[in-house]
Parts: C-alpha cells; sequence; structure tokens
C-alpha cells in the first residue's frame, strides 16, 4: 500500500484556459474556497519553476491553514509538480508533492490531482516546531492588509 | 498542540519501501523471517529492523514456530491512516468541484 491520492474531474474548457486559471488568483481561491460566511482565502503565487506560491485559508482570521508550495515543474499548459507544506493550527506541518495535470480531451480537459508522500514522523516533527511562528507572521500579515 | 503518536509512527512504518512490500508478501501469507529476507537480499537482522517498527504499530504480529519466527499481518490495521487520507480525498474533491465550477461559469 502507498499513502497516494489520486482524483480527476473533466471540465468544460480547453486546457489551456483551465491551465490560466489555476494559476492566477481568481481560480486559486475558487480552489481553496468555501461558502461558509468569513471564509479566508489569500494566494500570493510566483509561477516560475522555483518560485513560491503561498495560500491562506480557513474559516476565520483566527484560524487559518496554509500551502506553501514550490513550483518544481511548470509545463503550460499540460502539467505543474509541487513540493508543498501544510501549516495547520491544531498539529504538526507536513510536507507533500502534488502533481496537476491538464489533458485534452475533445475540447474539454481532464484536470488530475495526484498528491503522494504522506508525512513520515521526522518530517512531521522537525517542521512543527516552525508552526507557531508562521502562524504568528500570518495573521500580522492579515491584520494589516484589512 | 495535539500530536497523534499512533498515527505519525503508522506513517512512519509505511513511508519505506521495503516495509511496504513486506505488508504486500505478507497478505498473501505468514512468512519466517528468514523466508521475507532472502527476496529483498538482507540478512535476518536487517529484515528484522523492520519487523520490529511494522509490529510497534499493529501492522504485523510474530510467533515463534519452531526454531523460526513467523510473521502475518496484524489485527490492528490502517483505519487510522485510511481515515486520514480519506479525510484529505474529500477535501480535495470539493476543491476540484469548485474551481471546475468556477472555469465552466466563467466561459
Amino acid at each position: 500500500m502507498t499513502a497516494e491520492l489520486r482524483l480527476e474531474r473533466v471540465i468544460d474548457a480547453p486546457p489551456d484556459v483551465v491551465f490560466e486559471a489555476f494559476t492566477t488568483p481568481g481560480g486559486q481561491v475558487a480552489f481553496y474556497g468555501a461558502d461558509d460566511p468569513g471564509w479566508v482565502v489569500q494566494s500570493r503565487c510566483d509561477l516560475r519553476v522555483g518560485g513560491l506560491w503561498t495560500v491562506t485559508f480557513g474559516p476565520s482570521p483566527d484560524r487559518l491553514f496554509q500551502h506553501r508550495s514550490v513550483f518544481e515543474v511548470i509545463e503550460r499548459p499540460r502539467r505543474i509538480v509541487l513540493a508543498t507544506t501544510e501549516f495547520h493550527p491544531d498539529r504538526p506541518s507536513f510536507d507533500f508533492s502534488v502533481e496537476f495535470r491538464f489533458e485534452e480531451q475533445a475540447g474539454q480537459t481532464r484536470m488530475t490531482v495526484i498528491q503522494s508522500g504522506f508525512p513520515t514522523a521526522e518530517l512531521r516533527d522537525e517542521h512543527g516546531r516552525g508552526v507557531p511562528s508562521a502562524f504568528t507572521r500570518l495573521e500580522r500579515a492579515i491584520r494589516s492588509s484589512r | 498542540m495535539q500530536h497523534n503518536g499512533k498515527l505519525d509512527r503508522t506513517f512512519f512504518a509505511l513511508s519505506d519501501p521495503t516495509r511496504r512490500r513486506i505488508l504486500e508478501r505478507l497478505a498473501h501469507g505468514p512468512a519466517t523471517i528468514g523466508e521475507l529476507a532472502e527476496p529483498f537480499g538482507l540478512t535476518l537482522n536487517g529484515l528484522k529492523k523492520h519487523v520490529v517498527i511494522l509490529e510497534g504499530v499493529g501492522l504485523v504480529v510474530t510467533e515463534k514456530v519452531g526454531r523460526a519466527r513467523e510473521c502475518r499481518l496484524g489485527p490492528a490495521q490502517l483505519e487510522n491512516a485510511t481515515g486520514w487520507i480519506d479525510g484529505y480525498r474529500r477535501v480535495l474533491e470539493r476543491r476540484l468541484g469548485r474551481f471546475g465550477a468556477y472555469v465552466e461559469e466563467r466561459r
């Protein structure tokens, strides 16, 4: 057994449109959004190999999650590979790898997400030490931007 | 900060490809340490270290049978780990759904 998640969805738009939406704020906010009133989403994305994509999201400014991802592969408009660290208010952070594929299929796009590399105890412990300060910085940034 | 030690240890146990292959092998039936070690090219002691980690989280149980130690899949299971991954799956499904709807509505 390997800890890997693979999901897909066919989207009624060509890959270049889907890729463009996924790499710009509107689509990123939709991806990390929710219908709950007061839901917070902020996305900052430096779309280049080695660039950082930071998404802060959560039900309220008091309870926020963050994904910090480095772009490892960008093949416009077919594929993106990210090395992501998830910061969570209740548990140590951890790293995983995510691949997004955008495949053309009769004018539509089959978008596949493959998430792998679920945490080992070491990774979680190591990154857990950085969590409180990361959240303090995050809260400060959100307060100052309101 | 909450810390689910058992879950961490289960993920750690599963994070190694040799240990995952041991579990796959044991899914087909019990085997002795020696029988497990041979296909991996590991020494008995090397293989034993992996089995101890798997045994520690209940994924494997061992029992002395004559001069050999027999291993089989343990009663404890992956419910904890799989429950965690299932939660992730639901979150990702929701994100893909929202994102797809966003792209389609804009056209």
